[in-house]
């Protein structure tokens, strides 16, 4: 139903005065926005491409308002929830830290656990934290079509103190590892950005070429700028990222050469210019271990495009090449081929974390998470040899049990290598809120020092499993419960790229310069709880019922029974012994109807007899069948 | 348990006067008591338990006034809500006129042009006159419900300047006229003296507050047809807010959230940012133009703006060129099809929570490959506003660059002109007023004549909002009665629902601030009555919706007979049945015994 206008109506003589008020050149700094895109061949003839989009808004009072690049829906969640600073990752695939790197900026930022993480920070008095968290929780479940709304009960989130490596009071964190990540999720991501997936960098993202990969991490940081003025509002970042492992295409040709490939060929798309609403736009190859020359084309290997700029790093090399130039006739599609066998290995955290579950049945168990020193580890700087001139490492560990696993903390248990420590030389600190039943889950922090010569560490600890009420499982139940991944990360370890040029109208590579917290997720427990017969309950009532029913009944019958006048019919009938039939029939019919029958002392008393019972027998046939018809009556005009 | 009542034979205590004992129809001694008593004890604390049972099964249901609700539907479904209005008419130069037969004459034209029927929201009229001759001599009808201070309005000067000026004279003149209950509105009619040039030509104006002069010479003549106007003025543009009868929108085109909050998007798209990119400086038209608009509609809705800046969104109609019009064309008939809902992600607003109602207003900037881009009437000529309307949703404003040719490389982001915004804007409020139900004209015809409506700089003219609050409270109070009709017939068809108590509040107190609009306007407060019947509506919007409504599973009766009947079937089955046995058995021995008496008794 669309009707036309005829606006004739040209009133508005007022606007003449605003005229002059609508200035333009006001020297206010615009909304920016700013694409990347990093490429990466990895050690295991993989590829890694991690997309980065940076979307700035200047101070301002009037975020989540009005709008020209930034998304309003984000600014107004911003503006609604009091945000200060807000990280939510989609994940798919684990991280492969030996293969992929455990020790640069990339992986400590981009390698996430499985599932969905959220954490926020607010600026809200302290009570009511709790309550943004889950208005939040329920607002981005809407925009990403997700479930992070299950987030938002008290028993799946947690507040870190010192742990997680930020310190906030008002920090919360929660984590939903059974998430299944898909398009749905990508699509409303993609919204945020003002090309979407039309125009520039992110037209390469074809579904099935992202989602065919190894792994794939969707990851939206947001944080306030403070303006720093009175009466302004803050200016806000939003940083979206997405990192995906992919398998080049290759046919092995028999010479061990790292797989050649090209964006066209990892993506089944080209580049066709860059999103016009972009400030910078490029695209970076980052190549470690080379011992060559930076030369775009060497006896190793061989770029199909000349880069723009070529930086230097410690280990590597960094090709930059701006796609401005790039059009539909002259598409920007980077291509790499090998021309002799390389290899190479990426720089590791120091230690390498993994987690698992000890013990067996449904009743008690244990978890460990066991660190084991990397090859690189020697090769590392950040080392705390203040300690009295020893050598230490310190790690981090956070991490949430659900309430349902209901830990012992007495049986914590470190070991380093192989032997128990008792003593305080390892753990340094601890931080413990045990978990309430059904109303919040247990969190445990750590922090260890390890000496640098050590090989593995490990520690443990004990639970006993609960038992939940039929309610509160979820619809697949005998799959198991998932406790979500650990942080161990390393405060004393920081990763950058050490670039000696000046970067910040870079803004992927100013943020890889800027140091950051090494860490590392260990993987998703799964804890197969006992699991009820979901029928009990019913099946419960109607035997105890049945029991009942039973007992009363011959309660009531051995109450009014009359035992001599039954001996007395017993031995009358035995007096006159009739036809086996006649017999069979006469305690047939006395115990349909509930008494002893008078003995049939002749044949037209039993015929009176059978046709009395037959009548009575029709009519409680047809009362029993009566109810039912008005049972059904009622129960169906409902 | 010693067997009483069936001795195994007959006894002997009376040998030789007992007479003949036939056990099968006969007893000698009285049938015990004992069996029966205990089943009936049975019996009678099994149903004794019933009641506690039901007592423990019961739910929670708090008691909805079932009875107010009824009472209030009906009221207002019978007897449609009216405002009173006062319509003040003053004739100017008018000598040989009684105003008391001028009042009667208007009375008769409303009455016709109303029709007799009381629209919900329509006017309780009141009358007065006030005929002033030539020579400055005034009489009023009794009772004067202005002071209108005779002499203050000159017949030969007046309406010499500006028409908004002449308004505002009138607002000096009417100053003073609260006007008793209501609102109060005034039609002033000049007789100017003839031959001052101009000729027969009558100029009538309806202004920006509450008045309305009709201006010409030799109108004692026709006297009839000045009061057929004058009544016109009143019934059809103070009273209707210049609504054709069947054009009037129906209630639930109002395009405001039941919880009397409506946001307004507004959306700037490009179609294709490679071609050229536009932005707007919207904030300051927010402050400017828009903040007059929402503080004057204050009173029916909260009203929120927003904007932002949409890139690569194409329309979803095709467009064709026009080789005679120089231009790309799209009809009326592709106007179902223009919104492309795919591309457009216009985005509910988080700001509305909730049950607001968003506004959509888009501009949309057409990419280079159909460049001048316009819309072509039914009639085959170019609309003059390049935009349309779809109620409930919002509107779409087609705006063209200046030139049509491409930025030659890279496209810079340029801004729209201010004057290029001043337009838009314009055909937004027009468009907007649409969507509320008036029309973008600034002029209203009928078979009389043609009247000049002055707009307002804030959008709405006053008299325009007055009809607006009365319109506004009289659909939500039916919305509320019917939403409340609704949430009652619910809870009344499912007997096993769990009601809370803050339902039952909620619809207290709607039915409270529904009873307080319908009392507010017979009082004639325009705005207080909008805004409780807002509440009201909101409030039985709540219930009405309430979580606790929504859920699924209560605690139903084929839940209640699967948990119980195992039981309590079987359990009764003996119980009624070992009863009604022994009552029967008891009955039979009686018989029997006194069957002996009387056998006794006779021998």
């Amino acid at each position: 139903m669309a009707r036309t206008v005829l606006t004739w109506w040209i009133p508005l003589l007022i606007l003449q005065s605003f005229l002059l008020a609508i200035a333009f050149g006001s020297n206010e700094v615009e909304e920016e926005f700013s694409e990347s895109l990093l490429l990466k061949p990895l050690p295991d003839r993989k590829v890694l491409a991690h997309f980065h989009f940076e979307n700035r808004a200047p101070p301002s009072n009037s975020h989540g308002r009005h709008h020209h690049l930034f998304p309003k829906a984000i600014s107004q969640l911003v503006q609604k929830f009091r945000v200060k600073e807000m990280e939510l990752s989609f994940t798919q695939g684990r991280w492969n830290h030996e293969h992929w790197g455990g020790f640069d900026s990339l992986s400590s930022m981009n390698a996430k656990p499985v599932g969905v993480e959220l954490w926020a920070v607010f600026d809200v008095p302290h009570s009511q934290v709790d309550t943004s968290w889950k208005n939040l929780t329920h607002a981005l479940s809407g925009l990403f079509c997700a479930s992070i709304n299950f987030l938002e009960s008290s028993t799946s989130y947690a507040a870190p103190t010192w742990g997680f490596g930020r310190s906030a009071d008002k920090l919360r964190y929660g984590s939903l590892p059974r998430e299944a990540v898909c398009t749905e999720n990508l699509t409303p991501w993609l919204k945020l950005l003002p090309c979407r997936d039309k125009d520039g960098i992110s037209a390469l993202m074809n579904r099935p070429s992202v989602y065919r990969g190894f792994y794939h991490s969707q990851r939206l940081h947001l944080s306030m700028v403070d303006s720093g003025e009175e009466g302004l509002g803050s200016g806000m970042l939003l940083e979206q990222s997405l990192t995906v492992v992919l398998q080049p295409d290759t046919v092995y040709d028999g010479k061990d050469l790292q797989p050649s490939w090209s964006l066209s060929s990892l993506f089944g798309r080209k580049v066709v210019g860059k999103c016009v609403l972009a400030k910078s736009s490029n695209v970076y190859l980052q190549m470690e271990g080379l011992a060559h020359q930076a030369l775009w084309k060497n006896e190793e290997f061989e770029l199909s495009t000349q880069p723009d700029r070529i930086l230097r790093e410690n280990s590597s090399f960094l090709y930059i090449f701006n796609i401005d130039k790039s059009s539909d006739s002259e598409p920007f599609d980077l291509g790499l081929t090998w021309k002799l066998p390389s290899k190479w290995s990426c720089q590791q955290a120091p230690l390498h974390a993994s987690r698992f579950l000890m013990g067996s049945g449904n009743e008690r168990g244990a978890i460990a998470i066991l660190l084991k020193a990397t090859e690189s580890q020697d090769k590392l700087s950040g080392r705390d040899l203040t300690n009295g001139g020893r050598c230490t490492i310190r790690a981090n560990v956070f991490q949430i049990f659900p309430w349902y696993v209901k830990v012992y903390y007495h049986t914590l248990q470190i070991f380093v290598d192989q032997q128990q420590n008792t003593s305080g030389e390892v753990l340094k600190k601890i931080n413990v809120s045990p978990s309430t039943d059904k109303m919040s889950s247990g969190m445990m922090e750590m922090m260890l020092e390890l000496p640098c010569e050590v090989k593995s560490a490990a520690i443990s600890i004990e639970y006993d499993k609960g038992f939940l009420h039929i309610d509160e499982y979820p619809p697949d139940a005998n799959q198991g419960f998932d406790i979500p991944s650990a942080l161990i990360s390393f405060p004393d370890h920081h990763a950058s790229l050490d670039f000696k040029e000046e970067l910040s109208t870079l803004p992927l590579l100013s943020k890889f310069k800027d140091k950051s917290l090494v860490r590392s997720y260990t993987e998703v427990l799964l804890v197969p709880l006992t699991t009820p017969d979901f029928s009990m309950p019913y099946n419960v009532i109607t035997i105890t019922c049945t029991v009942f029913a039973l007992y009363f009944g011959s309660l009531l019958n051995a109450l009014r029974r009359r035992i001599g006048e039954e001996e007395r019919f017993l031995k009358s009938k035995a007096g006159k012994k009739t036809g086996g039939l006649k017999q069979l029939l006469s305690r047939f019919t006395a115990k349909i109807r509930g008494r002893p029958a008078e003995s049939p002392s002749s044949e037209s008393t039993a015929a009176a007899q059978s046709s009395v019972l037959s009548s009575k027998l029709l009519f409680k046939i047809i009362l029993v069948a009566g109810v039912a018809a008005t049972w059904q009556y009622f129960s169906t005009d409902k | 348990m010693e067997e009483t009542s069936d001795h195994p034979n007959p006894t002997t205590s009376t040998p030789g006067t007992t007479p003949e004992l036939d056990p099968k129809t006969m007893r000698s001694s009285k049938p015990g008591l004992k069996r029966l008593l205990i089943t009936t004890t049975v019996l009678f604390s099994f149903l004794s338990g019933l009641p506690f049972l039901w007592k423990s099964v019961e739910i929670y249901r708090s008691q909805l006034p079932f009875h107010d609700i009824d009472s209030l539907s009906d009221q207002i479904k019978s007897t449609p809500l009216r405002f009173p209005c006062t319509f003040h008419a003053v004739f100017i130069g008018f000598g040989s006129n009684d105003p008391d037969q001028l009042r009667s004459e208007i009375q008769d034209g409303v009455n016709q042009l109303t029709g007799g029927s009381s629209q919900c929201g329509s006017c309780n009229v009141s009358i007065s006159v006030t005929v002033q001759s030539p020579d400055e001599l005034c009489s009023e009808t009794f009772p004067s419900t202005c002071s209108y201070r005779c002499g203050v309005i000159k017949r030969d000067s007046f309406g010499g300047g500006l028409d908004d000026e002449v308004d505002e004279s009138l607002d000096d003149v009417f100053g003073g006229c609260s006007g008793g209950i209501g609102k109060m509105y005034s039609v002033v009619v000049v007789n100017k003296e003839k031959g001052n040039g101009g000729g027969d030509e009558v100029k009538a104006v309806v202004g920006k507050r509450r008045h309305a002069w009709i201006v010409g010479s030799g109108l004692e003549e026709r006297y009839g047809e000045v009061v057929g106007r004058v009544s016109e003025v009143f019934v059809n543009v103070f009273m209707n807010g210049g609504r054709e009868e069947g054009d009037s929108i129906r209630g639930e085109f109002m395009p405001v959230g039941s919880d009397g909050r409506l946001v307004l998007s507004f959306s700037l798209l490009n179609s294709n940012p490679r071609d050229w990119i536009y932005d707007w400086d919207f904030q300051r038209i927010d402050e400017g133009l828009l903040a007059p608009v929402t503080k004057a509609l204050a009173p029916i809705a909260d009203i929120s703006v927003e904007s932002q800046v949409l890139y690569h969104t194409p329309k979803s109609s095709f467009s064709s060129w026009d080789e005679k019009l120089q231009s790309y064309i799209f009809r009326t008939s592709d106007l179902p099809f223009f919104v492309n809902s795919n591309e457009w992600h216009l985005d509910t607003s988080a700001g509305a929570s909730g049950r607001s109602k968003i506004l959509q207003f888009v501009v949309y900037i057409p990419s280079g490959k159909e460049c001048p881009l316009h819309l072509q009437l039914p009639n085959g000529e170019i609309s003059k506003t390049n935009g349309f309307i779809s109620p409930m949703w919002g509107s779409v404003i087609v705006w063209n660059p200046r030139n049509c040719d491409k930025d030659s490389e890279s496209p810079s982001r340029n801004m729209i002109s201010p004057q290029d915004l001043e337009q838009i804007v314009e055909v937004f409020l027009g468009q907007f007023r649409q969507l509320f139900g008036f029309k973008s004209e600034a002029i209203y015809t009928s078979e009389l004549g043609s009247y000049k409506i002055l707009p307002s700089e804030r959008g709405f003219t006053e008299w325009e909002l007055d009809v607006l609050s009365r319109k506004h409270t009289c659909f939500n109070l039916h919305s509320c009665a019917t939403t409340l009709g609704s949430l009652s017939r619910l809870v009344q068809s499912l007997p096993r629902m769990i009601i809370k108590d803050e339902i039952g509040e909620q619809v207290k107190y709607s039915l409270k601030a529904a009873k307080l609009a319908q009392s507010n306007a017979s009082l004639g407060g325009y705005s207080s009555s909008a805004s409780s019947s807002r509440e009201a509506r909101s409030l039985a919007e709540n219930a009405f919706f309430h979580p606790s409504i929504m859920s699924v599973s209560y605690f139903s009766y084929e839940h209640c007979f699967a948990v119980y009947s195992p039981f309590f079937l079987p359990v009764a089955g003996h119980v009624v049945l070992a009863a009604l046995r022994e009552w029967k058995r008891y009955k039979q021995e009686k018989a029997k015994y006194l069957t002996w008496l009387t056998r006794k008794k006779t021998a």
